[in-house]
Order: structure tokens, then C-alpha cells, then sequence
């Protein structure tokens, strides 16, 4: 949660536009998730599961790319490989586990790569690109700044516990819910009050249209995986006329 | 003070905040989630536990808009974080029909706000639809693997029973979510002073 | 510049920070310390400046404001934005932007000035702040007084014409309160009209020309600080104001022997993130049953420290010898009891008899009450926890320690923001402790609640021990050199 778009400024290799990012993921969402396009893009559906690890090593993250290709390839390759080899229960099991892992897991990949390599500005100035309105740009601005207030507000509360040595197993599991959300919720309420309070005196929402700061621009790159994003659908107009 | 029916900066920085804290809480739920055969728990357990912020969220509602708004915006968290633009479509659809249910009860009635709840819970549902949507199109390109394939990943994931089943159950336990949301905000934050 | 005339303000669900009748006239250029307690109304009155009232807070309102020739009442916030900038107090809740340079940019995109502007006022600011070295940074990596620091240049940066600060130094140590001068100053030379709220007043002599004092609402009285000055402590005292100047009863003349020590033995810690270690304290013995002040700068690792005894830290691995045993991390968990800055964080239950009675091994009416009594508790036993106000929360926490048979008990900086009855009611409070055998740690910056209840000092930086010495008449220049007052 803390890394919810907070990119490290610092080292992040190859940037994407936030909107390549968003028509990236609106594609795997489409094909791979809603498996459109059938048995027409069946064999390439496999490759484009493999832009998750390519984006991810563009992005120097090494560890995870290296994770997701691991189990992306162990699920599909178990689904692919025992799915008609085994029966019953176990068959059962496996397709459960490894046909929601490979339908899922390349889309949650790429929100995380999302989320991950992208700044709250540059994810606003994406959004103001785009003419979204402030209705829906503020909200989601304010969301992303508050989850690692959330978050650490979780933590903190979670040390309240240890020290008070609350925890699961004792009474009962609804309490420790209750004991979790109270806090959470109140901490929150009041912290959320304050940022309210700041933003607005600094002029947020006002009548007149923001400037963003922050530079975004297609470059090289977003052209190559617009192109890249672009090939399901052609294959798939293709396809309908054949 | 002007009682204008114009969403202002306070109730659009307001609706960040209780997303946010309702993210977070469905997040936290969802790495449970990660264990595949968990997932449709999600239908049963975010309803459940999101009753809490959103019920604080109802008593900070005045105007028409801030619901739809809240809803298309946990839409959107959930597609951005990879689990499709259903989530998103759900939530304009879903959020406006909630936002009209609560302003029925002009945001005030506890009834209404908890019937909106459990409509607006259907956005978590919407998580689920590429599961159904295409399912047999899905299988049957995938005959290859054999009959036996085919029925036992139909029977559990086809939209036969599973899906009017997991709709139902998200529905009901955003009934039951919202009673607890309800008596939460009863029991401690009306006491507190804070909602 | 500001004129407010008749003002009379009641929040609609508090009742505390009301005005009656307030009339008060501020000329440009001018800069107005507001002092009183805890709820008298001053940051009433800095919202009744920059239009979060009425605007945001609701509440019964009457009377007149203008501001620069703007009527608060019947403007737009975002166009009083313009006029009045804004610092708070609580730096984790004043930031919309997550990295500081967006942050500086953050009032000036509001206001949808040109990119080119922006920049150059981004720029001026940066000089004008030092800000160089943290442009670019993640907010949440900064320092209490960093972050501060941010807050006033991203308020600079849209050029307002008077800024309002609410208690922007409750979570300062000294040096940072003098770079916080240090930017009043900067205002003052260049005209602003200043406002500014706040319980801590030593440092205001040099920059504020008027002193306002609200009584309950009221305009206690409104004098230059010339005279403000020539107040003597006692009198300050009397209307509840700290210190203007450094005083201090006699210290103790021989450290108090305890026979007791408890011995930290190779606490060490590493945050995993950054990998430079934030803690390297080999053998240190504390006395036990004392009150212990943790001093330091803003960062020099109190908390890690703090934390790391408590045995919240998973990585931690130096041990503990309490009690004449060793104790290990979960040992320690049992041991000790954190009262954290935000007190709500260790508040669950629905009332504050259950609430105490929680960590509890088992069930014993007659001690609850007895410690209820104790901490003047009695009378808020059915009483929701969270709607106490901030010192009977602390008394909560510590009831609740008390009762789960804690020998150590820590405070993360308890009299930040803290009027000077309050404080002093906590420093009574802290003495106490010492008489229940508890030892007790302090985390704290304000050396008038070290000098009222501390037997020693423990002052850290970077991680490491810079000196330990008890409070006793011998050790008078150690103290004085570390909290001088200038």
C-alpha cells in the first residue's frame, strides 16, 4: 500500500506516458481478463502475458519481473500441461487455481506496474490530459495521497495491539475486527478533516483551471507499445473478416 | 453559508478520504484473496467490513453526486490495480443507482442508506464478471484438454449457478454490512463525536 | 489589513473554541501572536481569517470580517486562498502532494498561473528557503521541521498577502523552531501581515509586535510586546501562557539512588530501506523507577529507540536485563507500554471502564476502580474513550498499562501542543509514575516538562548516545546548554 503511486523519482529506467500505461492495461484487461477476441487470439494470449515482464525489467525491477515470469509460466505451463491429464478433484483444484492465476495474474501485474512507476502528478496531469473532469481527478488525487496515511495509521495500530497484547485466537475474531476498524476508521476520520481543511485553504477546487507542472509526452517508447497494445485488435477486426 | 447543491471542494476531498480508507480495508482483504480458491470470499467479506467506512462516509453525504462519485472512483482504484474495466462500468451504473436510493432517504434515513450500500457493493461483484462473461466461448476453445476439463471448470466457474449465486451473496452481505456499518457508527463514532 | 468586528462563533459539535464578540483590528504589515489555553478560541479566530469558518466548519456565526478588503463570509475559499496563506499544526496533515517540489507547486497550479511562473516562483522560494537539497523528495522521508519548512514555501510560493499560522511548533525541536523564525523574519522584511496562534512564546519576542490574549472567547487583553515582555513567569503562569524565559526550580543536589538497573545491552537496528543503521547503543544502564527524558533532534532516532525496547521492531535483536532477568524482543512486548503521540490509536473499547480493563490477565473489578480513582478516571467510566479530550486519553492509556502490570511505560512527546496548565498537570501525572515503580520515558523537546518531572536525561543523535546524566544541580549547565532559551 505504501507504494501506491510513489514512484522513486530517482532510478526508474524507461518512463511511459501514464496513458500508454492506461491503454496497456485497458488491453490486458480486455483480452486476457475478458478473453475477448476467443480462440482467435488463444496462441498469442500467452505472449502478450509476457508485457508485465518486459515492462517491469524496463523499469529495473529485476526481482519482480524475474517473480512474475516464474509463476506466470508455472501456472500456465501446469494449466496447459496437466489440465488434460489429470481428473477428479485434483483437476478440479488445479484448473481453479491455475486458470484464475494466469487469466489474473497479468493484469493485477501490470496495475501494480502502474501504480508503481507512476507519480500522483503525473497520474493528474495524465487525467487533466485527458479532459477528466475535477470531480472525478480531486477525489482520485486525494485518494492516492491518503493511502500511506492509511496505511501507516494500520501499522501503528496493529503496534498498539501487540502491546496490549491483543491478538486472533483469543476471544473472538469479531472482536479483533472491531478492535482494528475503530482506531482506523476514527484516526482516519480525523487526519482526513485536517488534509481537508489545508487543501482547501491552498486554493484546491477553485473555478479557475489547474495547471499541472509535471511534463508527460509520448515519446519513442510509448509509441512502440501503443503498437505493441494495438496488435490483439487487429488481429481480432482481421479475424472477423475472414 | 451557501447550501447549494453544487459539489464543493470539501465533499469532493471528503469522497478521496473514505475511498481511500475503503480501498485500503478492501486491499487488505483481497491479499487474502491471493490464495485463488479464496477469492469469492471477497463477495462475502468486503461487503461485509466496507459497511463500516461507508456508513461514516453516508453521514458526511448531503448532495446528489458524492455517491456515484465515491463509487466510480473505487471503480476505478480496482481497474487501475488490474482487475478489469468491469469494476469501473459497475460503478457508474451501480453508484447512481445507490446515490438515487440514498437520496430517496435524503442521505439521512437509515433504511435507504443501507439499501444503497448493498447495491453499491455490487461494484466489488463486478470483479468477478470476466470469470462469466465469455466463459463458454472460454472452454470451448480449450477442447483439446478434454471433457472432463470442461465440465468441472464450467460447474465452477460458468455463470450457470456460480454467478446468480455470488451476485445474491454480495448483495445479502451488503444488507448484513450495512447493519453493521450502522451499529458501528451507533456504538462508537456517534459517541466519539466524529460522524 | 484585517478587521473583524463583533464576531461571535459557536461550532456546531464542540463546545469548545467558541467567540463572543471579538473585535479586533490588524494593520498591514503587522504581526499578531494570539495566546491563551488550550480552547480560549485563537485557532477559532485563524479560521475565522482564512474562511475555513465558515466555509468548512459549521457553526453559529455572527458578526463581520474582512480580510484585504474581502468579505470571508460571502467569498470563496479558493479565492481567499489568494490572500491568506495558511500553515498548520500537524505536518503529516497539511501535505495534498506526495513529493516536495509538487508540493511547492501545489497553491500556485490551484491558482492556474502559467508553467513559466510557477517554476520561477518554485525557484524564489527555493533560495529564498534553502529548499535545494530536499526538491524532488518523498514528503513522508522528511523531518518534522522539514516538512514544515516545505509547508511555509509552498505558501510563499502564491504570494499572499497575510499568512495565518495555528501552533506550527508543536512538533518542533529547538533548532527547527529557530529556522521557523528564521522564515517569519523573512515575511516581516518583506511586508506581510502575519498572524499567528500558538502556546510556545519564547521565540515570538523578537518577531511579534502584538500580543492578543483570548480568555474564553473573549479579548483577554490586546498589548504591544514591549510590555508583554516585562511579565513575569509567575504571572504568565497565572494566565495559563508557558514561558517567555528559561527558569528552572534548583535541580535535586544527589541523583536519587535506586539500586535497580536496567541494562540495554547491543541495541542495534537497521531500517531495511535506506540500510545505514538508525541505532547503535552498546551497554547503557538506566536506573529503574526513574523518569527519563529522550532528547534529541527531529530524526536522531528516539522512536527507533523507543521502539526497539518495546519490542515492536521485528529485527531487533539486543536484549534487555529488567528485573535481574534477561528479556528478549516478545518478553519486552509484555514489559513495556508505548503511549503513542496520537492516543486514539490505542483506544478500542466503548467506554473507558471496559477500556482499561482490556489487556487485563484477568478480570478485577476493585483494582479498576481503585485505578480509576487514582487517575481521576471515575467519573468517565461509561464515557466513550475518544470523546475525552486530550489529556484524559493519556490518563486512559496509562490506566490501561497501569493495569496490565507494566513496568515500562513510554511517552512519544506528550505536552506537544499543550497549554501550561495542561502540562503541568501531565508532569504531576509523570511524577506519580515514579512513585508506582514504573520507570517511564519521555520523548520530548520541552525542557519546561523536563525540568518538572524528569530525574535524567538521555540525549541522543544519529542513532547514538550523546550523553546520560540524572538532573541534579551538578548537571545544571549539561541541561541548559542542550534547552537554552534565547
Amino acid at each position: 500500500m505504501q507504494a501506491v503511486l510513489q514512484a522513486d523519482v530517482g532510478h526508474r529506467g524507461v518512463v511511459l506516458d501514464p496513458r500508454t500505461k492506461i491503454f496497456l492495461l485497458f488491453t490486458i484487461a480486455l483480452f486476457v481478463l475478458g478473453g475477448a477476441g476467443g480462440d482467435l487470439l488463444d496462441r498469442y494470449v500467452a505472449c502478450f502475458c509476457m508485457l508485465p515482464f518486459v515492462l517491469f525489467l524496463l523499469a529495473k525491477k529485476w526481482k519482480r519481473a524475474c517473480i512474475y515470469l516464474v509463476i506466470y509460466l508455472a501456472a500456465y505451463g501446469s494449466f496447459v500441461y496437466f489440465g488434460p491429464r489429470t481428473t477428479g478433484i485434483a483437476n478440479f483444484l488445479l484448473l481453479a487455481v491455475c486458470g484464475i492465476l494466469s487469466r489474473f495474474l497479468p493484469s493485477i501485474m501490470l496495475g501494480q506496474y502502474l501504480i508503481e512507476t507512476t507519480t500522483v502528478s503525473e497520474f493528474h496531469a495524465a487525467m487533466n490530459r485527458m479532459h477528466v473532469t475535477e470531480k472525478i481527478s480531486i477525489p482520485l488525487s486525494v485518494m492516492f495521497r491518503f493511502f500511506p496515511t492509511v496505511a501507516e495509521e494500520f501499522a501503528s495500530i496493529n503496534a498498539a495491539m501487540r502491546m496490549r497484547d491483543i491478538r486472533f485466537g483469543g476471544k473472538n475474531a469479531a472482536k479483533m475486527i472491531e478492535y482494528r476498524m475503530i482506531p482506523l476508521m476514527v484516526c482516519s476520520a480525523k487526519i482526513g478533516e485536517e488534509l481537508n481543511a489545508a487543501a482547501l485553504t491552498r486554493g484546491l477546487a477553485g473555478d479557475v483551471r489547474r495547471t499541472d507542472i509535471c511534463e508527460i509526452g509520448f515519446h519513442l517508447q510509448d509509441l512502440i507499445f501503443f503498437v505493441l497494445g494495438l496488435i490483439p485488435y487487429v488481429v481480432c477486426v482481421v479475424g472477423l473478416f475472414q | 453559508m451557501k447550501n447549494d447543491a453544487k459539489l464543493k471542494g470539501k465533499d469532493l476531498i471528503n469522497i478521496g478520504i473514505y475511498a481511500a480508507i475503503y480501498c485500503v480495508i478492501m486491499t487488505a482483504i483481497a491479499m487474502l484473496g491471493f490464495i485463488p480458491i479464496m477469492m469469492p470470499l471477497l463477495c462475502v467479506l468486503v461487503p461485509l467490513l466496507g459497511g463500516i467506512p461507508m456508513m461514516l462516509f453516508m453521514t458526511k453525504v448531503s448532495k446528489f453526486g458524492m455517491v456515484t462519485i465515491y463509487s466510480i472512483i473505487v471503480g476505478l482504484f480496482l481497474w487501475i490495480t488490474g482487475m478489469g474495466y468491469w469494476p469501473f462500468i459497475f460503478g457508474i451504473v451501480f453508484g447512481f443507482l445507490a446515490d438515487l436510493i440514498a437520496k430517496s432517504g435524503s442521505y439521512k434515513s437509515s433504511r435507504k442508506t443501507i439499501l444503497s450500500y448493498a447495491v453499491f457493493c455490487l461494484v466489488v461483484f463486478g470483479n468477478f464478471i470476466p470469470l462469466f462473461i465469455n466463459a463458454e466461448k472460454y472452454f470451448e476453445t480449450r477442447q483439446s484438454f478434454g471433457d472432463e476439463y470442461i465440465t468441472s471448470l464450467s460447474s465452477i466457474m460458468s455463470h450457470t449457478w456460480l454467478a446468480p449465486v455470488l451476485c445474491v451473496a454480495t448483495l445479502v452481505c451488503g444488507l448484513i454490512g450495512g447493519f453493521i456499518g450502522r451499529a458501528v457508527l451507533k456504538k462508537h463514532f456517534e459517541k466519539a463525536g466524529i460522524a | 489589513m484585517i478587521q473583524i468586528q463583533h464576531v461571535s462563533f459557536e461550532y456546531a459539535n464542540a463546545e469548545k473554541g467558541a467567540l463572543y464578540d471579538v473585535s479586533l483590528e490588524i494593520r498591514p504589515g503587522e504581526c499578531v501572536l494570539l495566546c491563551g489555553e488550550s480552547g480560549c478560541g485563537k485557532t477559532t479566530i485563524t479560521r475565522l481569517l482564512n474562511g475555513l469558518i465558515p466555509h468548512f466548519y459549521e457553526g453559529n456565526l455572527s458578526g463581520s470580517i474582512r480580510v484585504n478588503n474581502l468579505d470571508v463570509r460571502n467569498e470563496e475559499l479558493y479565492t481567499i486562498a489568494r490572500t491568506v496563506g495558511s500553515v498548520f499544526q500537524n505536518p503529516r496533515s497539511q501535505f495534498f502532494c506526495l513529493d516536495t517540489t509538487s508540493e511547492l507547486a501545489f497553491g500556485c497550479e490551484n491558482m492556474g498561473l502559467p508553467k513559466d511562473e510557477i517554476l520561477a516562483r518554485i525557484d524564489q522560494v527555493t533560495r529564498a528557503f534553502h529548499l535545494k537539497k530536499m526538491l524532488g523528495r518523498n514528503i513522508f522521508e522528511l523531518s518534522g521541521g522539514e516538512k514544515q519548512r516545505i509547508a511555509c514555501a509552498g505558501v510563499s510560493a502564491v504570494q499572499p498577502e497575510v499568512l495565518v499560522l495555528d501552533e506550527p511548533t508543536s512538533n518542533l525541536d529547538v533548532d527547527a523552531i529557530e529556522e521557523l523564525k528564521q522564515i517569519l523574519l523573512y515575511w516581516k522584511a518583506q511586508g506581510k501581515t502575519i498572524v499567528i496562534a500558538e502556546h510556545r512564546l519564547y521565540w515570538l519576542k523578537e518577531i511579534c509586535d502584538r500580543v492578543v490574549y483570548l480568555d474564553h472567547g473573549k479579548v483577554g487583553f490586546d498589548l504591544p510586546m514591549q510590555e508583554f515582555v516585562q511579565f513575569s513567569t509567575k504571572r504568565l503562569q497565572e494566565l495559563g501562557l508557558r514561558a517567555l524565559m528559561m527558569e528552572h526550580d534548583t535541580f535535586p543536589e544527589e541523583e536519587s539512588r535506586s539500586k535497580e538497573k536496567i541494562r540495554l545491552l547491543d541495541y542495534r537496528f537497521c531500517y531495511a530501506k535506506s540500510g545505514h543503521p538508525a541505532l547503535a547503543l552498546s551497554d547503557l544502564a538506566v536506573p529503574a523507577g526513574s523518569v527519563i527524558a529522550v532528547t534529541g533532534h527531529n530524526g536522531a532516532g528516539k522512536s527507533t529507540f523507543l521502539r526497539c525496547m518495546c519490542g515492536l521492531e521485528k529485527k531487533f535483536a539486543g536484549t534487555t536485563v529488567l528485573h535481574g532477568s534477561k528479556k528478549q524482543r516478545r518478553q519486552m512486548l509484555k514489559e513495556c507500554y508505548m503511549v503513542m503521540q496520537d492516543v486514539n490509536h490505542q483506544l478500542f473499547c466503548e467506554n473507558v471502564a471496559d477500556e482499561v480493563a482490556l489487556g487485563m490477565a484477568q478480570e478485577n473489578k476493585e483494582q479498576v476502580e481503585a485505578v480509576l480513582q487514582e487517575l481521576d478516571l471515575t467519573e468517565f467510566a461509561d464515557r466513550h474513550p475518544i470523546s475525552l479530550s486530550g489529556g484524559q486519553k493519556q490518563r486512559v492509556a496509562i490506566a490501561s498499562a497501569l493495569l496490565a502490570n507494566k513496568s515500562v511505560l513510554i511517552f512519544d512527546e506528550p505536552t506537544s501542543g499543550l497549554d501550561y496548565r495542561h502540562m503541568k498537570q501531565t508532569a504531576e501525572l509523570f511524577c506519580g509514575l515514579q512513585k508506582k515503580n514504573c520507570t517511564t520515558f519521555i520523548i520530548t523537546h520541552d525542557p519546561e516538562l523536563i525540568e518538572r518531572c524528569c530525574t535524567h536525561v538521555l540525549h541522543m543523535e544519529h542513532g547514538t548516545l550523546q550523553e546520560f546524566y540524572p538532573l541534579t544541580a551538578e548537571n545544571e549547565a549539561l541541561f541548559e546548554k542542550q534547552f537554552r532559551f534565547s
